[in-house]
């Protein structure tokens, strides 16, 4: 019964750091398709902000969160001005963003190598204590991850969902030349959607940094997670993105649990080929047809 | 109110329309009707911003449109509604409309023109929780022109609205835009039945190969018999 409960609790935290990220690399790409290979770069500058807000400038903790989060959204911001807005309308914009975005992440994270070293750094940021459920401990830090990954997804989704920027961004992913016929500007829901992608990615890195140590390359591995989860969920499906981020979380905690650390990933990759295979199109995604 | 000189535009170093003229007077409804191919739909893109213009100028009311972003051509009051319709497939019927009023601050503005849309085609208010994709051929039409008129549309451009529809619901159609002209709504219709652009045209433009081959008014074309069978197989 302990077991079940210590893979429900570790399920439910490294799903709700995959479901922020996710959300992040599936908003961007739902919408302007952009798969950015920037995230992971992003997600670690995001960590490496708030330590510094808080070691350099002892700002207190939620308001260091605040400066990150600004900060990250501003680099989002930087990569449209600095690369997608000379591409967007261009021939092969997709393949060749997906080159650029990749420059900008190796750029970002040898800054951050440059300032701060190739030494993990420990975050901190977190909560101390727990409580016991049964024999299980189920950490404090790990409960607030779940709580502010579930508000995140609520923030996101009414934003989506009511609001005139979130129709826009709904529109664009949808249709953008109609959205183009109705006046909305395109570059400024580009512009929109990297900074609320920025803005994610650092609170995903923030997020992660607190379990484990800051590193220049500590964002590779969850963007990789987040692209297999968009991929499962189904190419820029945000609603499926945050389920399968959770799944998946569920999932892989659960075979490296029962069966050894070693196989967590792999057998991720397994459950990948599998759905594919069933649906190619994504788990929550549409199958596309055309008119002849 | 809307003014063409001598345009040429296409795609690439392709030039689709050629030297192209006309002129439409506020409240007026001129219709583009021409063979398939032949440059019709371009004509609009071209209007609209969407397709590049090679030389010449368009004024709108008096100032220069072309090279403004389509956008900024949207908020001068030129609202171009595609064939195809290019609704929102997966937004429900009021979030497509409220994307057409996406420039519209005043909610009270909004509700205003929803309530007429939703006078002109009542289907609309009876689905408008519904998403897009899954109305029929003639509501989604309906949606089209109601998005459009959503915008505040000074002039609306409108491409083939009766294509796909059975006769029943071009009927409908066909009344809506009548009534909307006849309350001052200036429109650029492109089309290719013809016999049904007749009725409700003041001026009618052929169009072929990008050229103006001929112009006149309705009663003028439909004397015209050898025009009608060559270029439109009437």
């Amino acid at each position: 019964m302990d077991g079940w409960i210590q893979i429900l609790v570790s399920g439910l935290t490294v799903g709700a750091m995959y479901a922020v990220s996710s959300v992040s690399l599936s908003l961007v790409w739902g919408a302007l398709n952009v798969l950015n290979m920037g995230q992971g770069a992003m997600l670690a500058a995001g960590g490496y902000i708030a330590y510094t807000a808080v070691m350099s400038f002892n700002l207190p903790i939620p308001l260091a969160i605040v400066v990150a989060v600004i900060v990250g959204a501003l680099i989002g911001g930087l990569m449209y001005f600095l690369i997608i807005r000379f591409m967007v309308g261009k021939e092969g914009f997709e393949t060749n963003v997906i080159v650029a975005t990749f420059g900008f992440a190796l750029v970002l994270e040898n800054l951050v190598l440059r300032l701060y070293g190739a030494y993990p750094l420990r975050q901190p940021i977190g909560l101390e204590g727990g409580w016991y459920i049964g024999a299980t401990h189920v950490p404090y830090q790990n409960l607030l991850l779940v709580v502010v990954s579930g508000a995140l997804m609520i923030v996101v989704a009414y934003l989506l969902k009511t609001t005139r920027m979130g129709r826009s961004i709904r529109a664009t992913a949808q249709n953008r030349q109609a959205t183009e016929l109705m006046g909305i500007r395109i570059s400024w829901v580009f512009l929109q959607v990297l900074l609320i992608g920025g803005g994610l990615a650092a609170i995903s890195g923030i997020m992660l940094s607190t379990l484990t140590t800051l590193s220049p390359t500590m964002g590779y591995d969850p963007m990789l997670k987040a692209f297999i989860i968009c991929v499962i969920a189904g190419l820029g499906n945000i609603y499926g993105a945050l389920i399968a981020a959770f799944v998946l979380g569920l999932f892989e905690v659960s075979i490296q649990f029962i069966f050894g650390v070693r196989f967590g990933f792999p057998a991720l990759l397994v459950l990948v080929i599998l759905a594919l295979v069933w649906r190619p199109y994504g788990v929550f995604g549409k199958r596309k047809t055309e008119r002849l | 109110m809307l003014s063409l000189s001598d345009i040429v535009s296409g795609y690439g170093s392709q030039s689709v329309i050629r030297n192209v003229s006309f002129d439409i007077p506020e409240s007026g409804l001129v219709t583009i009707i021409g063979p398939n191919g032949h440059g019709k739909s371009t004509l609009l893109r071209t209007i609209s911003g969407i397709v590049r213009l090679q030389s010449g100028e368009i004024h709108f009311e008096g100032q220069r449109i072309d090279g403004l972003r389509i956008d900024q051509i949207v908020g001068r009051g030129v609202v171009h509604i595609p064939q195809g319709d290019m609704l929102f497939p997966d937004m429900t019927v009021q979030d497509n409309l409220l994307m057409g009023a996406s420039l519209v601050r005043s909610s009270n503005e909004i509700a205003e023109r929803r309530g007429k849309v939703f006078a002109l085609f009542p289907q609309l208010e009876e689905r408008k929780d519904q998403t897009a994709s899954t109305l029929s051929g003639g509501e989604r039409r309906m949606l089209a022109i109601g998005r459009g008129l959503m915008t505040g549309a000074r002039i609306l451009l409108l491409d083939e609205p009766s294509l796909g529809l059975a006769p029943v619901v071009i009927e409908q159609i066909y009344k809506i835009i009548k009534e909307l002209n006849d309350d001052g709504q200036t429109i650029l219709l492109v089309e290719e039945n013809v016999s049904r652009a007749i009725t409700v045209s003041d001026q009618i433009y052929l169009l072929d190969d990008g050229r103006i081959a001929w112009q006149g008014t309705g009663e003028e074309l439909s004397s015209e018999k050898n025009l009608m069978e060559v270029y439109l197989g009437v």
